[in-house]
């Protein structure tokens, strides 16, 4: 607490308007990175005392120390670090992939498509009525058709299907858990994101066209869905491939290749529009199933995961943008509500029509509420698709997300600990 | 499709590295160069805008705080190897031996430059130039023990000449730094000329003082248990925050991380397990900063640059040859110091990159472009004659004394 406080007061110094003559503003991001890893990392550990997952004290940390509270970060700082948020984003990706073993997945092919099914459909059509429904009630559909409300609702809902891979392991990875329910978990979070992606490009299309019906149909859409995809699926294949070959042949040095590995993923995947996250969910998902070294690619990805995880966490705190919380809380609320109801509903379905446990019937929807980038990114290209509307989409899902984000952490922690799959003393 | 080549190199050149660093018999120039990881300045070149322009200047700015993290890990690692334990096995006259051979070195480099660039840049103030030449002085009394570690395995013979220079190499980096130190705070950028003596004191101050307190919030936050996870956080963390708070106010960042390494390293009595830690943790953070130095390269061939290399060399091997016998002169040294001896201190190692990189971030001017092309090719140069050199000087010695 004491080294929280020091480095707290010594930051506030730093920062003083009267020490600017002395300082090169051009060159603040690394003392700012240093800043929030440590006290991200501190602040988490407090967080943990009070029985919270240690990733929501890393967020918190982000909250604080961004743009919006004490300004620690400003916005251009947060921007100049997502490249290392690529890097991470990257990183945790090839474990999620190296995490998913054929077999397992096999095993529980049923549960894993049922609970994927009835979660996207419960959640998108919920959110359809509630657009129907809250067309004239709530101002953010206000001045629209019905045919308008309908493409806004069914973005809504396409959004809030998706949550955080990359939460999920990180809490999985903190608490240590193993066994069925993890498992399903992480493979449900995962498969639903690839699910949410190509879903999203389907009604993003058809919403413009329900949006502006004078544009007519754009079919190339598909064509778009399926080169990305495509692309991505391949690239992973051949990311997969020289991992194998690596581990096989030079083994050296697997730290320099993995962070190699992870740059040139995001770079590719940013000059071609493929998606980095499925790159390397493909990569990691081929050295673990098909070669015997996936262990020692997680293994090397584990050595250095904490400092990741930790400013990975705490940048997204930081750019959640509380403005728009603070705009728009109460419709997000109801949002957060609503998403979470509509979860709850879907997989209690989705589990009991594949015989599952009642245990996971009831509670397995606290695993899914947490959400992050993906979400984040849809939102922004809708943003993009829709110009003339001025509902504020964005921010509405940046507020839902901020919510979602601090809550999802500790509802999974509490699920895991609960079924037992926690293995860390917390 | 340029990532993609570049992948592709970066696997062979980690395929090339696996057969050059296995240790061998002999200790070439070129297996020094993959040994050094000096291999990858060029890798950096490739990728940078001279060539594939995957880390164009765009990136090279969003990375920047990997340059940061490379240059204090350099700077806390090499204070965390000056232990008063460690330090007191050398008697004084070879602290005094090392203080004056630095000394020499320094005014040898820095009267050869000065004089030489007041011709070549007739258009620089003369504080400026100044300035420089003391910065190539100063690069110029760093040498690096990474050699004559990796002559360790090459010849058996390891005598006096062996461990006095592995000692003068350890240290040599100290004074270098120190002397850096003095220039980022008394020539303070951008203010140059307005070289305050006060304000210099204050900054110097400001870069002793909160690194040695972060040094000891370190020890403290290590004493309990601490898991080999947090302590990678820890340490990371707080590089990265003495570091980019030194680049914030440009100072010098070597500095202040090697301040807390030493503050911390006399505190804490957990070497043995931090030390694998930092081992395992420094090769992809200095490769990775050495591509980066080699993005960063604005690289140049004109005839003024060829000459500044050439007199810089020469300049450096008569400093550290021909003024070694006054040296040992004038301390009354016990052992011999034949010129040749000084061949054994040509290797700059990474502080040496460390040293010309951090002068070029810190003063972003058109003559620390220079600055940095003539010290990255003098550092090449050395690392590529010194493994024959130290054959050449140091184990010949040690083997005549043997015999």
């Amino acid at each position: 607490m004491i080294a929280l406080a020091f480095l707290f007061l010594t930051m506030m110094v730093l920062k003083n308007s009267a020490l600017l003559p002395f300082a090169n503003p051009d060159q603040s991001t690394s003392i700012a990175l240093g800043f929030i890893l440590i006290f991200a990392f501190l602040f988490g550990k407090q967080v943990e005392r009070l029985g919270l997952p240690q990733i929501t004290g890393f967020i918190l940390a982000g909250i604080l120390c961004g743009p919006y509270i004490f300004k620690f970060l400003d916005s251009e700082q947060v921007v100049d670090l997502q490249l290392i948020d690529g890097l991470a984003l990257s990183l945790i990706a090839l474990t999620a992939g190296g995490e998913m073993r054929l077999s397992r997945l096999k095993r529980r092919l049923k549960a894993i498509s049922s609970l994927v099914v009835f979660q996207t459909v419960f959640i998108v059509g919920g959110f359809v009525i509630f657009g129907f429904i809250g067309r004239n009630i709530f101002p953010f559909f206000s001045g629209n058709t019905w045919t308008q409300s309908l493409a806004i609702a069914l973005l809504l809902g396409t959004v809030a299907t998706a949550t955080s891979p990359s939460t999920t392991i990180a809490i999985i990875t903190e608490t240590k858990s193993k066994g069925k329910y993890t498992d399903l978990i992480l493979s449900v979070a995962v498969v639903k994101d690839f699910v949410v992606i190509v879903l999203f490009a389907f009604f993003l299309s058809l919403s413009s066209l329900l949006y502006y019906p004078d544009r007519g149909f754009d079919a190339s859409f598909l064509l778009h869905i399926l080169r990305d995809l495509g692309g991505s699926l391949l690239l992973g294949a051949l990311v997969g491939g020289g991992i194998i070959l690596y581990l096989k042949y030079i083994k050296k040095e697997m730290t320099i290749f993995i962070l190699g590995i992870a740059f040139f993923t995001y770079q590719i995947s940013h000059s071609y529009g493929f998606h980095p996250l499925l790159i390397c969910l493909v990569a990691g998902f081929l050295v673990e199933n098909f070669s015997p070294h996936g262990d020692r690619l997680i293994q090397s990805i584990e050595k250095s995961s904490l400092p990741v995880f930790v400013v990975f966490f705490a940048i997204s705190g930081a750019s959640l943008n509380l403005d728009a919380l603070q705009n728009s809380w109460m419709f997000a609320l109801i949002c957060v509500f609503l998403r979470g109801l509509l979860k709850f509903a879907g997989t209690y379905t989705g589990a009991k029509l594949v015989r599952e446990e009642p245990g996971l019937r009831r509670y397995g929807w606290t695993g899914f509420i947490s959400q992050a980038g993906v979400a984040l990114g849809l939102a922004v290209l809708v943003e993009k698709a829709l110009p003339g509307w001025e509902g504020g989409f964005l921010s509405l899902v940046i507020a839902v997300i901020a919510i979602n984000q601090i809550v999802g952490p500790v509802l999974l922690q509490k699920l895991l600990l609960k079924v037992g799959e926690a293995g860390a003393k917390l | 499709m340029s990532a993609i080549y570049a992948f592709g190199l970066l696997i062979l050149l980690a395929f090339l590295g696996t057969q050059f660093l296995v240790r061998k018999r002999t200790l070439s120039a070129l297996n020094y160069l993959f040994l050094s990881g000096f291999v990858y300045i060029f890798l950096g070149l490739y990728l940078g805008h001279h060539g594939l322009n995957i880390l164009s200047p765009q990136v090279l700015e969003a990375l920047d705080p990997l340059i940061s993290l490379g240059l204090g890990w350099i700077g806390f690692l090499f204070g965390f190897q000056l232990e008063r334990k460690y330090l007191r096995r050398f008697s004084k006259k070879a602290v005094g031996l090392s203080v004056l051979k630095s000394l020499f070195v320094f005014l040898c480099v820095f009267g050869m430059m000065l004089l030489l660039m007041m011709p070549i840049f007739p258009d620089q103030p003369p504080y400026l130039l100044f300035g420089t030449a003391l910065a190539f002085a100063l690069l110029a009394t760093v040498s690096s023990p990474t050699l004559l570690n990796a002559a360790c395995f090459v010849l058996p013979a390891r005598g006096d000449y062996f461990y006095l220079a592995r000692f003068l190499t350890s240290v040599s980096g100290i004074w270098s730094i120190v002397g850096l130190s003095l220039l980022f705070s008394f020539w303070h950028f951008p203010l140059l000329e307005t070289h305050l003596i006060i304000r210099g004191i204050l900054l110097l101050c400001a870069s002793t003082l909160l690194p040695s307190i972060l040094g000891i919030m370190f020890h403290f936050l290590t004493r309990k248990k601490t898991s080999e996870h947090e302590m990678l956080v820890y340490v990371l963390g707080l590089v990265f925050f003495v570091s980019g708070a030194a680049f914030y106010f440009n100072l010098s960042p070597l500095y202040s991380s090697m301040i807390m390494g030493i503050v911390y390293s006399n505190l804490t009595r957990i070497h043995e397990k931090l030390y694998p830690l930092l081992l395992s943790t420094e090769k992809p953070i200095y490769i990775m900063f050495l591509i980066l130095i080699g993005a960063l390269w604005n690289f140049r061939f004109d005839w003024n640059i060829v000459i500044l290399v050439a007199v810089f060399t020469f300049a450096r091997i008569i400093g550290y040859t021909l003024l070694l016998p006054l040296c040992r002169l004038l301390l009354r040294y016990p052992t011999p110091l034949p010129p040749v001896y000084g061949l054994a201190f040509l290797s700059f190692g990474g502080i040496g990159v460390a040293v010309a990189v951090s002068l070029k971030l810190a003063y972003p001017l058109e003559l620390t472009d220079v600055f940095l092309s003539v010290a990255l090719l003098v550092i090449i140069i050395n690392e590529l004659l010194g493994p024959k050199a130290l054959q050449k000087g140091i184990l010949t010695l040690d083997s005549q004394k043997k015999t």
